[in-house]
């Protein structure tokens, strides 16, 4: 066990840097900050001098090496656009993207894995495919129409919710939906092929015989043994709705860390491009390698794998 | 006389309510919010945030050196009362009004404006006139409390207007004894200004509070208590909040307010506040020397194939205007509004036959190829409708025209380099500004980076004329001269077809009338980050249909 | 001696008339044909486009913007489903839009899955060194943002058609090369391909006549399911203003547009979002039966 996090651990170390230097080269390809700050009628001398203010004047390959040494010490530079320590900025916004995520998950797997169940337990059957239908339903809606929609129907139109914006609890119910319908799907999927998987084995038959309640069984014996597999989707989710919250939170005004990078991307705020890129990867490595080995420690098969 | 006491009593309360009602009618209520689709920097420390962000959210807590012409646009009275130029041109002195406080309670004098100035032309600024103004101040001195003089190296005609929120952001006006007291630091975490909102709270990604001064304050004493500004980047999502009243009032742009208008908003529509342009790049180069756009007639013929009057009606929604020669208004300094204003709208007229018929004479009777950049600042898609527009129009009269799309910020280093763009025409935009010279320098001159009419290697006749006239207007300080100059510079380039206005924009807003009483913006100033402490309260001003 | 067959391979007729297995006809879903219909009438549309669409789809006439569908207050019949903004028909956009999608679709699943299918075939069968490396790249993409790098590219190199499938292809490879090296890691042990060894074929010949035929079922079940991610991958990019700039239609821009005018002109936004809704859900549900025919191993994707 011991082993396998440590091999874990060291993969995602090497996973980062190569991400970090991906990022560090790829952003200053796209452009230059300065260009963006300057009124139109600015000569060349001032664009010089506010290079210079922002640290961006010298050779790539010394900006690379500067960077690579304030990051071992956790300095991640100071975004250009808002003048704070760009990790800070990460930190200021992360838990705001962080909350949503529990929720969405709660969704998915409300809404997904009774209709896996459903599903299994009617296989082949009509209920089989309208449940899989509904669920791919979720992903085959483009979420930023869906959270438009949403907007236009529950808050212009009914008055019944707040268009946008963190908030209370009556703030979440909209964005929590567009960010987990696509998620539906994943769980329905999963659970309906982990309880087939089950309902056919052995001692599910067993617990028949012995003349256990069909609900029973169910419960009892497939859904809690189909339920491991629903483990993994979290880390893949996971990372998925970090990216994904972009969307949610562009259309809803949420203050998020999805916002964040479209706004570093489109300021080309190198220091918080690359802030966000890599704390977002660290932050996507550890949820799946905790999931990994949570799922180990259910799981023993895997654990010897 | 005993008997009367009553009765003296009973007036001397009456007349004492009477008193006091006024001042009751004068109380602060509720909060103003503010829908805005960006907060640039959000910080609160003026020497980091670019004019767009200071114009909307900065402005509401710090007062400027130079202030507005509320009535007309433009440049007006601010922290300085007035202003004079010394008789060699080489100083200007400010004299500022008394009796104003920063938020701590300290004085506002001279030696905070000295303080400011330096500040912003300091190291950490991010100020883009940074390095302007170290050019061309040689030195600050404090005459008295209330008197500053700049010393300049060269004349600086323009440098009221610099320092006027009408033009730059670099007059904000900040605390000299506060900072020096508690730092840099603490000061962006608690900033402290002279306007007529105090900060309150800075949430990252999401909002700005400010609370009202309750002392009365030269740009005007709110009306509300407190004023939320919230960031919100989906257009559609800050219509949706005015309509439930979580807004008060949101930027918009043209697309968004016919149903916004539908849904029984009201839509405030702020003129002069920018020109929407195409332009075209390295027409002097030699490399195309025999391509249809060098030539002055061909762009002329351009111009006269698109039906402004039509893209105001559709793609503005009728909320726009025929424009001024390129970046000159109504409201521009030394400058004949009314002689121009006719020039354009005849110049600038609608006339497919005669473009078809300029382009045949040219050489061109079935028209050619016309490679054209479509881009627009994050935020205006309604500039990216414009160029889709008028490229069909152009293909109606048989030209060939490649429409590429550029980012903004994928877009501005291609202006510097210029290699890609020269023989394109592209959108462009210009804001609405009271001085025109320095938008014609930052176009037009050898070293500008932009350098439309010519460079250091290539400068035409047109581009050395352009030259002189230009340095004779930084120098002349009798009015109507600067008038008779400046007049001729826009003449030289509006003949010369190389920037095009196309119309002249605005800024709108959607108002939820039931939050708040009827206002005016200030013309030509799109944001409202000096207007909100004289928009009135529902009740006391209500909207008149 | 009895040398196991290579697995079946795709038959176009088994997918229509199930094999007979012990017990009976398989009691998997029945051919789904409302999927079937749609995605045909999509296809045709796109193919046909020039011939179907009523009007050029960038062709404006301000006059007549926003005009409401036919079957509202307000519509006429020359322009059955209602115009946009700049008076451009909303069914020739619609249809000219499902050419641009499956254009986009086809060419970034082919890049994409392309490369998917070789870096799995490679990894797998080579093993070793090669495996951890590719993988390892393989990793660093899933953690990488995708709509990020799409963005990235996106102002890197300009919008537009090629912009958008290299950022759409990176996005899907990964998650091809990674199913695609788990088949593969099975097949090797497979006996027909230890004979194949023993009769001196190269690893390369082993790769191409061995081990590919015998993935593609995997492949086409992957790329039914994946072209469902690719339209909404188009129209979230769009979204973004990072897909194929205007006036060229796609679904995506087109929601974009009118999403600011739902409450006067709710049809431009709603209508090509109803498409892809239908699109997508179809390919997945068309993509899923494909699964259950083909491989059920799969039932875990």
């Amino acid at each position: 066990m011991k082993r396998y996090i440590a091999r874990r651990l060291l993969q995602g170390v090497v996973l980062l840097c190569l991400v970090a230097t991906i990022v560090f080269f790829l952003g200053r390809l796209t452009g230059n900050p300065v260009d963006l700050m300057l009124p139109e009628d600015a000569t060349a001398e001032d664009r010089a001098a506010l290079t210079q203010t922002l640290g961006l004047d010298g050779p790539l390959t010394e900006q690379f090496a500067i960077f690579v040494g304030k990051a071992l010490h956790g300095d991640l530079g100071t975004s250009i656009r808002m003048r704070q320590p760009a990790v800070e900025a990460f930190f200021d916004r992360l838990p705001n993207t962080l909350v949503l995520i529990p929720w969405a998950l709660l969704l998915g797997m409300i809404l997904g894995i009774p209709l896996g169940v459903v599903a299994a337990l009617n296989r082949g059957s009509f209920l089989d495919r309208a449940a899989g239908t509904v669920a791919v339903l979720g992903v085959a809606v483009p979420s930023f129409w869906l959270g438009v929609l949403l907007i236009f129907v529950f808050s212009v139109e009914l008055g019944w919710l707040p268009s946008g914006r963190m908030g209370g609890p009556e703030h979440f119910i909209l964005p929590v939906i567009t960010l987990g319908t696509f998620l539906v799907a994943g769980f329905m999927r999963i659970t309906r092929s982990a309880m087939l998987e089950v309902m056919e084995s052995e001692f599910v038959k067993l617990a028949r015989i012995k003349g256990l309640s069909e609900g029973v069984v169910i419960w009892k014996h497939c859904l809690r043994n189909a339920l491991i597999p629903v483990l993994t989707l979290w880390g893949v989710f996971v990372g998925n709705l970090i990216t994904g919250a972009i969307v949610t939170e562009t259309v809803f005004a949420w203050p998020g860390i999805g916002r964040l990078t479209y706004e570093a991307v489109i300021y080309r705020d190198f220091p918080l491009l690359q802030a966000v890129i890599i704390l977002k990867s660290i932050l996507i490595l550890s949820i799946n390698l905790g999931v990994d080995i949570l799922y180990a420690y259910v799981d023993p098969r895997i654990r010897l794998a | 006389m005993m008997r009367q006491m009553p009765r003296v009593v009973m007036l001397a309360f009456v007349l004492v309510v009477v008193a006091i009602a006024p001042l009751r009618a004068q109380d602060q209520k509720g909060t103003l919010v503010f829908a805005v689709e960006t907060l640039s920097a959000q910080t609160l420390d003026p020497i980091l945030e670019g004019r767009p962000g200071n114009a909307v959210y900065q402005a509401v807590m710090y007062d400027s050196l130079v202030g507005f012409n509320l009535a007309k646009g433009g440049v007006g009275p601010g922290v300085a009362e007035r202003w004079e130029i010394a008789p060699d041109g080489l100083a200007w002195t400010f004299f500022i009004r008394p009796g104003q406080t920063f938020h701590n309670g300290d004085k506002l004098t001279a030696h905070d404006v000295k303080f400011s100035l330096e500040r912003q032309m300091g190291p950490g600024s991010l100020a883009s006139a940074a390095a302007s103004m170290r050019r061309t101040i040689k030195s600050i001195e404090v005459i008295d409390d209330l008197t500053v003089k700049v010393n300049t190296n060269t004349p600086q005609l323009g440098m009221p207007a610099g320092l006027s929120r009408a033009v730059a952001p670099e007059g904000a006006i900040m605390p000299k004894a506060y900072i020096e007291k508690v730092g840099e630091e603490e000061f962006r975490k608690k900033p402290i200004g002279s306007g007529p909102w105090k900060f309150v709270r800075n949430v990252p990604g999401d909002r700005i509070e400010f609370t009202a001064v309750t002392t009365p304050h030269w740009r005007g004493r709110p009306h509300f208590k407190d004023l939320t500004i919230l960031l919100v980047p989906e257009e559609s999502t800050r219509v949706a909040m005015v309509r439930t009243g979580e807004a008060a009032i949101a930027s918009i742009g043209p697309e968004t307010m016919v149903g916004a208008s539908r849904a029984g908003l009201e839509v405030l529509a702020v003129p002069g506040t920018m020109q929407a342009v195409f332009q075209f790049w390295g027409t002097y180069k030699p490399e195309v020397k025999d391509s249809p756009i060098a030539k002055p007639r061909v762009r002329q013929a351009l111009s006269l194939a698109i039906d402004r009057k039509q893209v105001i009606e559709h793609v503005m929604n009728g909320k726009a205007d025929m424009p001024y020669p390129f970046a000159t208004f109504g409201y521009t300094d030394y400058f004949s509004a009314e002689r121009w204003k006719k020039w354009a709208d005849e110049a600038y007229r609608y006339d497919p036959a005669l473009a078809k018929k300029i382009l045949a004479e040219e050489g061109y009777p079935n028209g050619f190829e016309l490679k054209f950049a479509n881009t627009a600042l994050p935020g205006t898609q309604f500039m990216v409708d414009i160029g889709t527009a008028i490229a069909d129009m152009w293909t109606k009269i048989g030209i060939k025209v490649t429409l590429k799309h550029y980012e903004w910020g994928s877009f501005a280093p291609l202006e510097r380099s210029q290699g890609p763009l020269i023989g394109w025409a592209s959108m462009y935009r210009t804001a609405g500004r009271p001085d025109a010279p320095w938008r014609y320098d930052g176009a037009f001159s050898p070293e500008s980076i932009q350098r439309l009419l010519g460079d250091k290697e290539i400068c035409t006749e047109a581009c050395q004329e352009f030259v002189t006239t230009y340095r004779a207007l930084l120098a002349e300080l009798d009015p109507a001269k600067r008038t008779a100059l400046t007049d001729h510079m826009v003449e030289l380039v509006a003949n010369s077809w190389t920037v095009i206005p196309i119309l002249e924009g605005m800024g709108y807003y959607a108002i939820n009338t039931k939050k708040v009483g009827q206002f005016k913006a200030i013309a030509g100033r799109h944001e409202l980050g000096d207007v909100f402490e004289r928009i009135p309260r529902p009740e006391e001003k209500p909207w008149k249909k | 001696m009895a040398i196991a067959d290579p697995p079946p391979r795709l038959s176009l007729w088994r997918l229509v008339w199930p094999a007979r297995t012990p017990g009976g006809f398989r009691r998997t879903a029945r051919v789904p044909w409302i999927p079937i219909v749609i995605i045909s009438v999509i296809v045709v549309m796109a193919v046909f486009a020039p011939l179907l669409a009523p009007y050029s789809p960038i062709d404006q006439t301000l006059r007549d913007k926003l005009l409401p569908p036919v079957w509202l207050d307000g519509g006429s019949d020359k322009y059955l489903l209602g115009t946009d903004a700049f008076g451009r028909d909303v069914l020739s956009r619609l249809i000219y839009g499902a050419r641009v999608s499956l254009i986009v679709a086809l060419l970034a699943l082919t890049a994409g899955g392309g490369i998917g299918l070789i870096v799995g075939i490679v990894a797998g069968y080579i093993g070793g060194a090669v495996d951890s490396l590719l993988m390892r790249l393989v990793d660093a993409a899933f953690t990488f943002p995708a709509i990020l790098f799409a963005l990235l590219l996106a102002v890197t190199m300009g919008q537009g058609l090629g912009t958008l499938v290299i950022a759409i292809s990176l996005l899907l490879w990964a998650s091809f090369a990674r199913v695609i090296r788990g088949e593969v890691l099975s097949l090797r042990q497979r006996d027909f391909v230890a004979l194949a060894k023993v009769r001196g074929c190269s690893a390369l010949r082993i790769m191409l006549t061995h081990i590919l035929p015998n993935v593609l079922n995997t492949f086409m079940v992957l790329v039914t399911l994946n072209i469902g991610v690719v339209i909404i991958a188009e129209a979230t990019l769009s979204f973004l203003g990072a897909g194929i700039p205007p006036p060229t239609p796609t679904w995506g821009l087109m929601i974009s547009e009118g999403r600011g005018r739902l409450t006067d002109a709710w049809w431009v936004a709603l209508i090509p979002g109803i498409a892809i809704t239908l699109m997508v859900l179809s390919v997945n549900l068309f993509g899923d039966w494909l699964r259950d025919r083909l491989d059920p191993r799969l039932r875990q994707l």
